[in-house]
């Protein structure tokens, strides 16, 4: 997405993810169910951020506002919509903050399998499709007219990260779900400088900083989310280096 | 593909976005070995023209004629193409391939020959490693006509190919798109709002203009009359120096 100049879709199913989350637990006050059921929560937030996804996959600049538009609309309201589901939450509503800036220390094993699934699934079709999602992220126009579905592998890449977003926004929470698909990508691509290198060196970069933020989080008795959201703004900072020595 | 077969026709069409339509009536057909120019003022719609015609924007009426399925080689405006990208040269080129390929397969041994043909052959072939966003305009130009020769079609289909280019670049892209037309009888159809650039290559021409809604099409030596240039444009035009291309039984072809 940073390549795409998209960066802001994540941001977008981020919130949206987060809406679904409130709407479900609203809804399950709303029938008084005792016990939170997490499967269910986390299937709306599937179903609000895969919807959101091919929404976002099909916005096309219009003539009148640009396609950035409707992925800054798309953020405001759900995140708006967000806040003011929360408010009306009874028994959950301190639960907000952890839903946006996420705790890491008491995820579910099972929220972590499912979560370690979907990733490797969504691993897994953009290693088999890479030469079809990198030519239509490239240059959509020329698939078109080579007669390639240049809209359905759009869709097939914002499927993607429409089902990856949910499971980790519920783990670490919807800022640092965001940095993820950001910061490691934009270290990289400062730091390699071909397509395969550069999305390993990006993977690397994102479990690497995953691992000490989280290890940091508890010597020094800092805010999981944001710290690791720190340590993988540092790793900006060594590409940024060598982009300044070589001129 | 035989000689003169008809590729791929308009036949009475309407094209447009969405439900607006730009231009209607036109009527278009490219045979192999043609080398069409289609020509007009910025927004005029030949970028759209071109879209119906390769199937990429469907008509609003009318129809799109396409008696066999048709390999077609594509280069989009340079602007269009982002060198933000991390990509050689080479990589660039390998995305021809795309139609030819079932989705997950890897690039064989021979696509990658193919390939590098094709860069050789537009004379890029010792920049294949060479990051994209490096190259000069007309390198890229080169890379990205390399990558349309790499899908072996039988429509090259080039929008606004020498936007951007100093005149010795632009001469060097057309010369090239000649030699491709002559020696392998590759179907040529280019966008331009350059009309004297076009009217030297090209042997017919389609003059678009959706503000007038004008479509025109015919050979590039009745169009470049002067009474059909001023009956064009409205007034008297003048295109100084240009010898239109001659049509392509004349030049030998089969």
């Amino acid at each position: 997405m940073v390549l795409r100049r998209t960066v802001f879709v994540s941001a977008a199913l981020t919130q949206l993810s987060t809406l679904g989350l409130v709407a479900a637990i609203a809804v399950e006050e709303r029938l008084g169910v005792e016990v939170e059921r997490a499967g269910v929560q986390l299937a709306v937030a599937v179903a609000f951020s895969v919807a959101g996804a091919l929404l976002l996959s099909r916005l096309q600049a219009g003539r009148r506002l640009p396609s950035e538009a409707g992925v800054g609309i798309a953020w405001v309201i759900a995140g708006a919509l967000a806040v003011l589901g929360a408010s009306q939450l009874v028994h959950a509503a301190h639960d907000l903050g952890s839903m946006v800036f996420g705790s890491a220390v008491a995820v579910p094993t099972s929220e972590l399998a499912f979560l370690a699934a979907v990733a490797l699934g969504c691993a897994a079709v953009h290693a088999l499709f890479v030469r079809e999602l990198v030519l239509v992220s490239f240059d959509a126009e020329t698939a078109r007219a080579m007669g390639i579905r240049a809209g359905g592998w759009n869709a097939v890449l914002f499927l993607t990260l429409g089902l990856a977003i949910p499971p980790a926004a519920r783990a670490i929470g919807a800022l640092p779900t965001f940095a993820f698909l950001t910061l490691p990508a934009a270290a990289a691509l400062l730091l390699a400088a071909r397509l395969p290198r550069i999305f390993a060196v990006a993977a690397g970069l994102g479990a690497a900083s995953a691992a000490i933020g989280y290890g940091l989080s508890w010597t020094a008795q800092l805010p999981t989310g944001a710290t690791m959201v720190a340590v993988a703004g540092l790793a900006l900072v060594p590409g940024a280096a060598l982009r300044l020595l070589r001129g | 593909m035989s000689a003169g077969a008809l590729l791929v026709a308009l036949r009475g069409a309407t094209v447009g976005y969405g439900r607006r339509p730009l231009l209607g009536g036109v009527e278009l057909s490219v045979r192999a070995g043609d080398f069409l120019g289609i020509v007009g003022p910025n927004g005029g719609g030949k970028t759209t023209v071109l879209r119906a015609l390769l199937g990429a924007l469907e008509p609003l009426a009318g129809r799109r004629e396409l008696p066999a399925p048709l390999a077609v080689g594509y280069v989009p405006q340079r602007d269009l193409v982002d060198p933000i990208w991390p990509l050689t040269a080479e990589e660039v080129a390998r995305m021809g391939r795309a139609r030819l390929l079932r989705p997950g397969r890897r690039l064989g041994l021979a696509d990658r020959e193919t390939v590098r043909e094709a860069l050789a052959r537009v004379g890029v072939g010792e920049l294949a490693d060479r990051p994209f966003r490096e190259l000069s305009g007309g390198e890229r130009q080169r890379t990205l006509i390399a990558r349309a020769l790499a899908a072996e079609p039988a429509l090259l289909a080039l929008d606004e190919p020498t936007n951007g280019m100093d005149p010795a670049g632009e001469e060097d892209v057309l010369e090239l798109l000649d030699t491709l037309n002559r020696e392998r009888g590759l179907a040529v159809v280019m966008v331009s709002h350059r009309l004297d650039v076009v009217a030297r290559h090209a042997a017919a021409l389609c003059y678009v203009d959706q503000a007038r809604g004008l479509v025109r099409t015919g050979p590039a030596d009745e169009m470049l009359e002067p009474e059909a240039l001023a009956a064009l444009f409205g007034r008297p035009v003048r295109l100084g120096g240009v010898v239109p291309a001659a049509a392509p039984a004349a030049r030998g072809r089969p």
